[in-house]
């Protein structure tokens, strides 16, 4: 059985925020203080943000409880959040068949939406932020590593190069 | 059900006509503006978006949206950009027209592809997860960017996009 295309979008994503996470693993306390305009924040700030916002996108399909993540937390509890963001996604594709058409009420924000659109915005959230984190490490002089699908889907053994 | 990749896809194309859009007021000049860290000005890296994906449909279909090929620097103004966005947002609908796609589909070439340049094959759902991807990482650059010169950035996130769809809307009090 094919392995439905929003899981593996959503696969890319929890791996990017995690490599990404592992390079500012060797930066120094300051440096993951570093911000740069018009972004979210400092790089610290940002990487819980993402990860605190990815809790929030998947407690809306009960996979993920609450409560989540302080904006303060370390890169140690955002790395261990992340690995609960990260079954909570296999979770989701495990347990049940989503009908993603249908319509719900969501107390938490106060909407009624259809269910396709949190898990939408959890992919588009973190790529977002995740360019942003780039921006602040490229002005800094600092390497940014490459996140795109093609590095994901080459680890994966989905390309190969003839 | 609507596939997801489709919703996700036809984000990504409201969300350059909407940046596309927002970007037609600036001056000659605000369009040059970079920041370092990102891939460039802002009509270089609309031009960047738009070519990618053009490439990335390319491949998924097989055949070329048209001729001659797009190349990143024959985009040189918004409205040829305009033009652009316009094959990519039938070239989308024209990829699902039949259906879901097979995301396992190995995909052995693309008709882009120069003589002498190496050849990849590949599961469709890598250069359909790209597209999603390059537009989202591509789009916060030049929002940076906006924002950092101080202009009007906008929220291109799926939650707008969903109020604008009719797929999600404020609950009423009373429930």
């Amino acid at each position: 059985m094919s392995t439905p295309p929003m899981l593996r979008q959503l696969r890319h994503d929890v791996w990017a925020t995690g490599k990404l996470l592992e390079r500012c693993r060797s930066l120094t306390t300051e440096q993951l203080q570093l911000t740069a305009p018009g972004t979210y924040g400092s790089i610290q700030k940002t990487f819980a943000h993402i990860v605190r916002a990815n809790e929030g996108y998947l407690n809306t399909y009960g996979v993920i409880s609450q409560p989540f993540m302080e904006l303060t937390a370390s890169v140690d509890e955002i790395a261990s959040r992340l690995a609960r963001v990260r079954d909570a996604v296999e979770q989701l594709f495990k347990s049940k068949e989503v009908d993603f058409d249908e319509k719900i009420h969501d107390e938490r924000r106060k909407v009624d939406m259809e269910l396709w659109v949190p898990l939408a915005q959890f992919s588009h959230h973190g790529s977002d932020h995740r360019s942003q984190i780039g921006t602040i490490l490229t002005l800094n002089g600092l390497e940014a590593p490459d996140l795109d699908v093609w590095t994901y889907a080459t680890a994966e053994g989905a390309i190969a190069d003839f | 059900m609507t596939d997801f990749l489709l919703r996700q896809m036809r984000h990504g194309v409201w969300a350059n006509e909407k940046l596309l859009d927002r970007c037609r007021a600036l001056t000659d000049e605000q369009l040059e503006l970079t920041v370092p860290g990102t891939y460039g000005t802002i009509r270089n890296t609309l031009a960047h978006i738009v070519a990618s994906e053009e490439g990335y449909l390319v491949r998924l279909l097989g055949s070329l949206l048209h001729e001659p090929p797009v190349r990143e620097q024959d985009l040189a103004t918004l409205d040829v950009i305009a033009a652009h966005v316009a094959h990519v947002t039938s070239a989308v609908e024209r990829l699902f027209a039949k259906g879901s796609l097979d995301p396992d589909r190995v995909i052995g070439d693309t008709p882009l592809r120069r003589a002498g340049a190496p050849r990849f094959e590949m599961a469709a759902w890598a250069p359909a997860a790209q597209f999603v991807y390059h537009g989202i990482d591509h789009r916060s650059q030049i929002d940076t960017i906006l924002s950092t010169h101080g202009l009007e950035t906008l929220d291109l996130q799926v939650w707008p996009y969903a109020m604008e769809l009719g797929a999600s809307r404020e609950a009423k009090e009373d429930r």
